[in-house]
């Protein structure tokens, strides 16, 4: 953990060098000026909304990096369990009528069957080569997302926000969605218990050994195998919830993971696979971006995660918090 | 034992290296001079910093601290595959070929590596000196049967002859070998380091092993490593008598 | 039938087979000339076509050289679009066009590469998809040049000229002999470039790449060497795309599309050379098939290829190679 604080500080001090070395010449300082003509108070109100769209990144990001950590599988399926998580908690409010119960019940019914998937689909494919089981997941969204369909039809289905979470509240700079600061709230409170279950519990410790070093595990006896389908839920359990929580912004249509998807990925290339802290920096680094960026200049907003990547693909190329090793 | 030994000229240096993974100090300060013809041994029980140590030397990775020198020139950080076009050559020590390729193949791909890297148009079936060459090392190495075999079907022993042909393909200078005879049944070992004393006789090779007794008879010079450091340097004699050697390797066999 | 029967059927079968791997490049071009006759209808056969030779293109670095690309839709999209655009809005000679779209790819895919390749394995998957969604949201919002969301129309190539002779484009059975022409062009060049030692290392490589390092061999600088080539091939088969459909939907850039590459190039058998345009024929007749009968043939081709990589994943024709070669 030091040792990631240390390199963030470092990109800090860079980042404040390098405004420092900007030039002093009229012409540079044009697009700063495009930034000084918007007010402090809209700049504060638009990083809150990075934030919050970041959050649902964080959550994505920090259960795709976790299954690869540990599994060393690329969860290409990942953006379809967020639509499960969306679709999931339609259901579960349709039935119940309660949004708490989905935050409850998506990420159970959605880890369920991420546990499913790792034990039936995934097991098979492990002495085979790094390749198979990410083509298992690619092929997996195909068949999740068109059951989606079946199963739910085609059209979008609307999700409401609780009323107790809608409306805006004022944050002092501003008034904010209330449900978006229930969002980065939420995010919080998930990503610290996660990060307390494995740093602090005696299985998170198991999960954090794998990861290291499988055949240690194995050789003091824990069955590696059921860690992994733990782990596997977990992942997917986190990418339920995200759908659920980002579901009453946005339409649930089946095809809401796709973008996702790609989203997630930029995220964890950015923050570096198979860390933590790499993916909550990252995902509220891509979300701050983004929603800055759509500030100044609107139609250039996703290029602003794309540019994010290159520039990490190219200074970087094993993330933010990424050990080099990962690319062997 | 080298015949033509140029004593005092030295081929590679390694000068206070030293390796660091991730908190774990796996070697420090760790100097010394492979000579010219020399075939040199570093040994040390396991743990030692041997595989680190060799992997540093042939480009795997580079070292945390220190230099390498080779022939006089700073190599140190250098990427792997710049080093068999520096002169050096490496087996590796889990079995490294490819397996779905025949043995003639998997030499003829070493060799072809010195000539030409980027040909897309010349049919290679045409280019038939480097096949040649391939079945000249695979002869050296005694796997001139097996040739037409796959990789990943000849016996253990032969995939550690063809990873020495292999190695030899690039015509090497300096030839670094990380437990040539692991997994080796008595026989195969037994001609493996005829193999070797064979070879060192044109050039300079440096061999990891963890077996004592296997390299006393045949090294020139070995060089003990315990715990990251440097423990011992010398010629087989005197490492025998070294006290702090025999207490290290108390309760050791091999 | 009775034994002796059987076997025979299956000894000739082998025969065949073992034929039809030793003359590759001759037997998949006579496979495509007899092509139009047996399917059918002819807009079947231009896609098995040029879909075929998009999965060679991408079977160059996945079951070759063993990097699993998401990202090949780019190099099909700019193909389609540089070509499209000439054609459209520059009335350039389709030749030129054809051309102009493989070395605009050629092009895309040496920066992809160059931001890509120092990443490995499954990390390399993840970010071709990112960096070719990069190239589809381009696409996407240069509305100017490309049409956008509507996709480029216009690209209407209806008669061309060749050595004097005037072939009407308009008929299928035409058109799919001029483009098979250029297919069959390619895929020599692709079969010269296996046969090379820039082929062997590739093969080398997809083997086990720190072997090859060691022996001398520049793997980073020989894989973008080969991912600017399979992007060429992607991206004539992406010219040749536009041509055929006289427009350029946005749908040919987009992560759907890179998706096609890999379901055709593993339920045909990776790594083979026959094996792409089976694996072409068989994701566009199964998508066929099934839209008669359910609007979820999604649902059906996703189990398919599940099915595969569980139980076959030497995809059918490299399943059949196997079963010959024991």
């Amino acid at each position: 953990m030091f040792h990631s604080g240390l390199q963030l500080l470092c990109g800090l001090v860079f980042g404040g060098e390098l405004l420092h070395t900007w030039p002093k010449n009229a012409l540079a300082w044009e697009p700063i000026l495009a930034f000084v003509d918007i007010p402090l108070q809209l700049w504060a109100l638009q990083i809150f909304t990075g934030l919050a769209l970041g959050s649902v990144l964080v959550l994505l990001a920090v259960g795709l990096s976790l299954i690869f950590g540990m599994l060393a599988v690329v969860n290409f399926a990942h953006g379809a369990f967020y639509t499960v998580g969306a679709f999931a908690g339609v259901f579960v409010f349709g039935l119940t009528g309660n949004f708490w119960l989905g935050l409850v019940a998506v990420p159970l019914i959605v880890g369920t069957i991420g546990l499913a998937v790792e034990r039936v689909l995934l097991r098979p494919l492990y002495g085979r080569g790094v390749d198979y089981p990410l083509l298992l997941t690619f092929g997996l969204s195909y068949v999740v997302v068109d059951a989606i369909r079946m199963i739910f039809g085609k059209v979008g289905l609307p999700l409401s926000a609780p009323a107790v979470l809608q409306g805006a509240v004022n944050i002092g700079i501003g008034y904010f969605p209330l449900y978006r600061l229930f969002l980065i709230g939420a995010m919080v409170l998930i990503v610290s218990g996660l990060w307390l279950f494995l740093e602090k519990t005696s299985y998170g410790l198991i999960i954090r050994a794998g990861a290291r070093d499988p055949e240690i595990v194995r050789v003091l006896g824990i069955d590696v195998s059921r860690v992994w389908m733990v782990v596997f839920g977990i992942g997917t359990g986190a990418a339920g919830i995200a759908g659920f929580l980002s579901a009453p912004m946005q339409s649930v249509i089946p095809e809401m993971g796709i973008p996702v998807l790609v989203q997630a990925f930029v995220v964890t290339v950015v923050g570096g696979m198979g860390s933590l802290p790499g993916a909550v920096v990252a995902g509220l680094l891509v979300g701050v971006a983004t929603s800055i960026t759509v500030m100044i200049a609107p139609q250039l907003a996703d290029a602003a995660m794309f540019g994010l990547m290159a520039i990490v693909l190219l200074l970087r190329p094993q993330g933010l918090f990424g050990h080099r090793g990962l690319m062997e | 034992m080298s015949g033509d030994a140029i004593l005092g000229e030295t081929v590679l240096s390694a000068n206070g290296v030293g390796m660091k993974f991730d908190g774990f100090r796996a070697l420090a300060n760790v100097t010394l001079d492979i000579r010219k013809g020399d075939l040199t041994a570093i040994i040390g029980p396991n743990g030692a910093g041997k595989s680190t140590f060799f992997n540093i030397l042939s480009g795997a990775f580079p070292p945390s601290e220190g230099r390498i020198v080779f022939e006089g020139r700073d190599i140190t950080g250098r990427r792997q595959h710049e080093f068999a076009r520096l002169g050096i050559a490496k087996s590796f020590q889990i079995t490294n070929v490819f397996p779905q390729l025949t043995a003639t193949e998997n030499v003829r791909i070493a060799v072809q590596a010195m000539k030409i890297r980027y040909d897309i148009w010349t049919p290679r079936c045409r280019l038939t000196e480097y096949v040649a060459k391939a079945v000249e090392l695979l002869n050296l190495v005694g796997l001139h049967r097996n040739r037409e075999r796959r990789a990943e079907n000849l016996a253990h022993g032969e995939q550690r002859a063809l990873e020495i042909a292999m190695a030899l393909a690039s015509d090497p200078r300096l030839l670094l070998l990380d437990e040539p005879t692991a997994g080796m049944s008595p026989e195969e070992t037994m001609m493996m380091m005829n193999l070797i004393t064979k070879l060192a006789e044109d050039r300079t090779v440096v061999l990891v092993e963890h077996k004592m007794k296997l390299v006393m008879g045949i090294s020139d010079r070995i060089i003990v490593l315990h715990h990251g450091e440097l423990l011992a340097d010398g010629a087989p004699g005197d490492i025998r008598a070294n006290d702090e050697v025999r207490r290290v390797y108390l309760g050791q066999t091999g | 039938m009775s034994d002796i029967g059987i076997r025979v059927f299956g000894n000739q079968l082998a025969i065949t087979i073992r034929v039809v791997a030793r003359h590759r490049v001759a037997a998949v071009i006579a496979t495509l000339v007899l092509l139009p006759w047996v399917v059918p209808y002819e807009a079947l056969s231009v896609n098995i076509l040029l879909f075929g030779l998009y999965a060679v293109g991408f079977n160059l670095v996945y079951g070759y050289t063993g990097l699993l690309s998401f990202g090949h839709a780019a190099f099909f999209g700019v193909g389609a679009y540089a070509c499209g655009i000439a054609v459209a809005t520059f009335d350039v000679n389709w030749l030129l066009a054809i051309a102009l779209g493989t070395i605009v790819a050629g092009f895309v895919a040496m920066i992809m590469g160059g931001l890509a390749i120092r990443t490995r394995g499954i990390y390399f998957a993840m970010v071709t998809l990112a960096l070719a969604q990069c190239v589809y949201y381009i696409l996407y919002q240069w509305t100017d040049l490309t049409g956008g969301e509507n996709g480029l129309r216009g690209v209407s190539v209806q008669a061309v000229n060749i050595l004097g002779l005037e072939l009407n484009l308009l008929d299928p059975m035409t058109k799919y002999y001029v483009m098979l022409v250029f297919v069959a062009l390619a895929l020599w060049i692709f079969s010269r470039i296996l046969e090379s030692p820039f082929g062997a290392v590739l093969e080398a490589i997809r083997e086990n790449e720190k072997r090859a390092r060691a022996c001398g061999y520049d793997t980073l600088r020989t894989k973008w060497l080969a991912f600017v080539l399979s992007g060429m091939f992607c991206g004539l088969a992406g010219a040749l795309y536009a041509i055929h459909l006289s427009i350029v939907p946005i749908e040919t850039a987009n992560y759907t599309m890179s998706g096609q590459a890999v379901m055709m190039a593993l339920l045909g058998g990776m790594g083979t050379f026959f094996g792409p345009f089976i694996g072409a024929a068989a994701y566009l007749l199964l998508e066929d098939v099934l839209t008669l009968w359910t609007e979820h043939w999604q649902f059906f081709v996703g189990a398919l290829f599940v099915f595969f990589v569980l139980f076959f994943p030497r995809g059918i024709w490299g399943s059949l190679l196997h079963w010959v070669q024991r």
